[in-house]
């Protein structure tokens, strides 16, 4: 059989053509690791997130070195977390699920973009590698709130980035004489040890400590205050560890049992 | 080897008796469709430079993407 030569030049074209399709797409999968949404994940009932350990609060966990897990819940109209905060130069696996319809989990203006279905847990990993920040939007109409149904996502620099958690339980009135105790707790979520202080503020005086929080570990500590130094009134203090901080108010009273009338002192 | 348009031409000038005579005879290799071949190798170019903007552009562009094994998605994790 004979072929015309013009002929065998495009049938040629057109073989290159298909190769070099498949291997952009070779290339996309094997060499940057680009993945398709999958559905390997077991399922789960949607009525029950609040007894999963993992969407029951929901949150961005840290499980290894710039490896950080976030789990998302969508529901009618809103995301939690909201915002969800993750460093740069991070690999982060989201999986989010529903509480009730189809929703979806869109970074707009990225490849970022998976259905989530009641019942389904969707998986997905991305690498963060600069701070910016995306919109997190459902394009699923769920319901008439859908037009409203957003979320942020930051990525923060590193050195800004933290999962701490600053909780202090303080008494709200002492008697004059007495101590007031601050019981801080300082729980740390990275893996890393946390190097900080914890600095309380009441009145005119300043307490401190210095703390190292292990990793995915937390630290409790009490400050104690004398209520004599601080005399009779109102004291607004402040707990600040990092940029937490947790604020509150301590009455001191003459005597405990005059517990309305003390609110109202002055200085 | 022989063009629909020839033998149109070849009827009208003969007055239509003769139906089955070409007018000019050509080798296979004769046969230049230039015009073809130019309109297929501007297609192939379109096709290429489309097919390279949308996957480097258009795709690997809009960072992040969402990266994983791909055995995963066929059930290998």
């Amino acid at each position: 059989m004979k072929i015309h030569t013009y002929e065998k030049l495009w049938l040629v074209a057109a073989m290159v053509l298909i190769v070099g399709i498949i291997a952009t797409i070779t290339y996309g999968t094997v060499g940057l690791g680009i993945a398709m949404v999958d559905d390997q994940e077991d399922t789960i009932s949607p009525g029950e997130l609040n007894d999963d350990e993992r969407f029951a609060d929901p949150r961005v966990e840290q499980v290894g070195e710039n490896e950080y897990e976030a789990y998302v819940v969508a529901q009618t109209f809103l995301y939690q977390p909201d915002p969800i905060e993750v460093p740069e130069n991070s690999e982060v696996t989201f999986y989010v699920t529903s509480r009730d319809v189809i929703h979806s989990f869109s970074l707009v203006g990225t490849n970022v973009n998976t259905m989530v279905v009641p019942g389904e847990i969707s998986v997905i990993t991305a690498e963060f590698d600069e701070p910016a920040e995306y919109g997190v939007v459902c394009n699923e109409y769920c319901g008439s709130g859908h037009h409203d149904m957003e979320g942020m996502l930051y990525v923060v620099p590193e050195d800004e980035f933290d999962l701490t958690e600053l909780s202090v339980t303080a008494d709200e009135e002492v008697e004059l004489g007495d101590d007031a105790t601050f019981e801080v707790t300082v729980d740390n979520g990275q893996l890393d040890d946390l190097e900080t202080t914890v600095a309380l503020e009441i009145g005119d005086e300043t307490v401190e400590e210095d703390v190292t929080v292990s990793g995915d570990d937390s630290y409790e500590t009490t400050f104690t205050v004398d209520s004599t130094d601080l005399g009779e009134g109102d004291h607004d203090w402040t707990v600040t560890v990092d940029d937490h901080t947790e604020q509150g108010t301590l009455s001191v009273v003459e005597d405990l049992e005059d517990d309305e009338d003390g609110g109202d002192d002055n200085e | 080897m022989s063009s629909a348009t020839d033998q149109s031409q070849a009827d009208h000038g003969a007055g239509g008796s003769q139906v089955d005579q070409p007018v000019r005879e050509i080798g296979h290799d004769e046969y230049d469709p230039i015009g073809t071949l130019t309109l297929i190798l501007i297609y192939f170019v379109l096709l290429a430079f489309l097919w390279v903007f949308m996957y480097f552009v258009e795709f690997l562009g809009n960072d992040p993407t969402v990266i994983g094994w791909i055995g995963a998605g066929v059930g290998l994790a």
